[in-house]
């Protein structure tokens, strides 16, 4: 086997050790490592915010986060670290560094040191983020900075300039990171390898990538003309000198509805993964999958206003915007009965990764059907900024998301240290967060059925139960949070060893090919990929590498 | 460079073309976001036209409202003199409001306007007004503001108009971030003294 002695070849070269093999590294595995630890970290804080909120949010009247700005701020820095320092991390720059090149056969990224770059961009994000909670009074604009509230005259420190740094920087490590992954897919496929057999995670990295470079920078444009309507005296936003708030929403909508996607494309990379290695079953409809990817990215770029029906655009518009957002629920129902249809007739093993992977589909269909709900202009003129949308979008979203890192640490961490993670408590913990997530948020769609606003912190008695409820789902949540890290402990203390392919005839992918855990150098000699049709026509939805 | 590298190095340069020309029509937006508005009558956004109205008026009427506002950082009275004017549709109509300077220094204010509802904005058509312009009172200083409109037959034709019967046309002034500077005797004389000294 060609890599075979690639890898021995690779163990005998002189690489960085001690803090210089982090800080300067330009090795995709180490720099996805450092992204999943960062996301792991960022998770506690975003996670600590959390449960501060539900906290606050158990009984009515105020406990005690009297200051309400600061309760403002908590759901703002919430909403930020959660998108742009776990998720982003974790699935692009996380578990997207470490298998794009080892599942199409490449030794490593494009561009080594600007993945490097990328990375450390990231990280001065958070702490730039970091930063704007305790520089002036804090950032209490919500994830989404609309001005007038954003402006000067309503956030006169420099918390929310701090934010907006916060963000150009984490976007510029991210459209860094995005030109990486297209380059290294479209340039560095070892033969045989072709777009129509890629595995479907990295199809989902690459339109990922894609909707990164074209969403972020209009995000930048955006928060730069805000910055200088803050610091420099022009108006973009401004009534008073001619300009209009509402230009703000139609940017970050552009970029955030896009954004969303982000989050949840390599989610179904992962899922799409797990779920044929376990079915035993090539992925149902592999072109299918892959092209339902690609318009979902590009259906997305058109849909922004159905986050604006209630800033009085006219008919005309919201008819529209309900239309083609509607039309986003085709090719995501063709992703959701592809999987089903994988798993149909398969003899399927529930392992954690698994678990993890049914459960995603379970909370990703239950937030589709709410955004169904919510793409009807004239449903949304009662819905909009109620906990009816915050139950949305933590499902489809937010917890989806989660879902999908979960699995896929579950999936390939012996890949990535060489240990097991121990089966047993990986199940316990998938049940205690499971029932934790859906008590926390199925009752959240009632309080937003009933009327009750998102972001403040007081409510009248008539939400007491649900909040109550939704409460209690916030501790069990939490115990199943701490239970996967220690989980993460146990497995890298004492995990037992894992064979270089755990899982069996089911992971066809090239990373269960090469040893694990994988060594520093992988792909050396690119593998050669057998020829054949489509991915499909090789049994498993995906290539296998020559024998 | 080998060939490798230089396909890399290819691909990488189109794509930060990509990214720099979204960035760059992110910026450009505020501008064609305008042209957007005041090409569809988008947010209510009026026409401000040199076009005489069509000749011949018809026999359907609308009845035009007008609406003043003020943002509280300006101490300013400001008011239409009428309430509302009925009108034939391509009647060109000239009404007036009115702005007092209730402060004891001059101020620069600065209107915008919209029409209610929006989708009747393509066929509100002003021929002058004081949009956006910027205008400063003096003192206890009273000015009266004219505009000229007409509405277009066009919008009786118009099956998303057809049932229109009353436009509200509302203004709101700021007060203008451009103040009139201090005149010269307001200044404090140690100015011109230090000036001399130096
Ligand atoms: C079937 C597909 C979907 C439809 C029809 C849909 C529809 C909608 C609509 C209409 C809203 C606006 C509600 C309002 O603010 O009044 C909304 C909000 C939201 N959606 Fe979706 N959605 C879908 C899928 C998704 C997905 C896949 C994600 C993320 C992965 C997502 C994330 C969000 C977020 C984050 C918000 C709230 C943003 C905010 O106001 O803070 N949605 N969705
Ligand atoms: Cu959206």
């Amino acid at each position: 086997m060609a890599h075979g002695a690639a890898v021995a070849h690779g163990e005998h070269e002189h690489h960085p050790t001690g803090w210089k093999r982090w800080v300067y590294s330009t090795n995709h595995k180490d720099i996805g490592t450092m992204y999943i630890v960062l996301s792991m970290i960022a998770a506690l804080v975003g996670g600590l915010m959390s449960w501060a909120i539900r906290l606050e949010l158990a009984e009515p009247g105020i406990q005690f986060i009297h200051d309400t700005h600061f309760y403002n701020v908590l759901v703002t820095a919430h909403g930020f670290i959660m998108v742009f320092f776990v998720v982003m991390p974790a699935m692009i720059g996380g578990f997207g560094n470490w298998f794009v090149p080892l599942m199409i056969g490449a030794p490593d990224m494009a561009f080594p040191r600007m993945n490097n770059i990328s990375f450390w961009l990231t990280a001065a994000g958070f702490i730039l983020l970091m930063l704007s909670a305790v520089v002036g009074e804090g950032p209490g604009t919500g994830w989404t900075v609309y001005p007038p509230l954003s402006s000067i005259a309503f956030h006169p420190g420099p918390s929310v300039d701090f934010g907006i740094l916060a963000l150009h920087v984490a976007g510029a490590g991210s459209i860094l990171g995005a030109i990486n992954f297209i380059v290294t897919i479209f340039n560095m496929r070892a033969p045989g390898m072709t777009m129509h057999r890629m595995p479907l995670f990295v199809w989902s990295i690459l339109v990922t990538a894609f909707l990164l470079l074209l969403a972020l920078p209009v995000l930048a444009g955006a928060l730069t003309m805000l910055l200088t309507d803050r610091n420099f005296g022009t108006h973009f936003y401004e009534v008073a000198g001619g300009g209009d708030p509402l230009l703000w929403q139609h940017l970050f909508w552009f970029f955030g509805h896009p954004e969303v996607y982000i989050i949840i494309l390599p989610a179904f990379g992962i899922i799409s993964q797990i779920v044929s290695t376990f079915a035993k079953k090539p992925v149902f409809g592999y072109l299918g999958m892959a092209y339902a990817m690609v318009s979902i990215g590009v259906v997305g770029f058109v849909v922004w206003a159905h986050h604006m029906f209630m800033t009085g655009i006219g008919v005309n518009a919201r008819a529209y915007f309900t239309v083609a957002t509607l039309i986003i629920a085709v090719p995501t129902g063709i992703k959701i009965f592809s999987w089903l249809a994988t798993m149909w007739g398969g003899s399927i093993e529930f392992k954690a990764p698994m678990l993890y992977a049914m459960g995603f589909i379970w909370l990703f269909v239950m937030g589709g059907v709410t955004g169904v709900v919510l793409a009807n202009g004239g449903i949304d003129t009662a819905f909009h900024d109620t906990y009816y949308v915050v139950a949305h979008f933590h499902y489809v979203m937010a917890i989806a998301a989660i879902f999908a890192m979960f699995g896929a640490w579950y999936y390939w961490i012996g890949k990535m240290t060489g240990r097991q993670y121990p089966e047993g408590l990986a199940r316990v913990q998938f049940w205690v967060f499971f029932i934790g997530v859906n008590v926390l948020f199925f009752p959240q769609h009632f309080l937003g059925l009933a009327g009750m606003p998102r972001r403040i912190p007081d409510y009248p008695d008539v939400y007491a139960g649900w909040n109550f409820v939704s409460s209690i789902g916030a501790a069990i949540t939490m115990a199943g949070t701490l239970l996967f890290y220690y989980v993460v402990f146990h497995t890298l203390a004492s995990g037992r060893k894992a064979a270089s392919n755990p899982w069996g005839e089911g992971a066809t992918t090239l990373e269960w090919t090469v040893p694990s855990p994988a060594p520093f150098h992988t792909h050396e000699e690119m593998p050669v990929i057998a020829g054949g049709g489509h991915g499909h026509s090789h049994g498993h939805g995906m290539p296998r590498p020559a024998e | 460079m080998n060939g490798h590298e230089r396909k890399r190095f290819a691909t990488a340069a189109v794509l930060s073309c990509v990214a720099v020309a979204m960035l760059g029509l992110s910026l450009w937006s505020p501008t064609l976001y305008r042209l957007f508005c005041q090409a569809t009558g988008f947010e209510g956004t009026l026409r401000t036209t040199n076009v005489p109205p069509p000749s011949g008026t018809t026999a359907t009427e609308v009845l035009v409202r007008f609406d003043a506002n003020v943002n509280s950082a300006l101490p300013w009275r400001f008011h239409p003199l009428q309430r509302e004017v009925r009108l034939r549709l391509g009647e060109e109509a000239l009404i007036h409001y009115t702005a007092v300077n209730l402060s004891d220094k001059p101020i620069t204010g600065m209107a915008t306007f919209n029409v209610v509802p929006e989708k009747a904005a393509p066929y509100f058509s002003k021929l002058e007004c004081f949009c956006f312009t910027e205008q400063t009172l003096l003192p206890g200083q009273e000015v009266s503001m004219p505009v000229v409109f007409y509405v277009d037959p066009g919008l009786a034709e118009d099956p998303t108009t057809r049932d229109v019967g009353t436009i509200t046309l509302s203004y709101t002034f700021y007060r203008s971030e451009n103040q009139p500077t201090p005149t010269a005797s307001a200044a404090p004389p140690s100015s011109s003294t230090a000036g001399a000294g130096g």
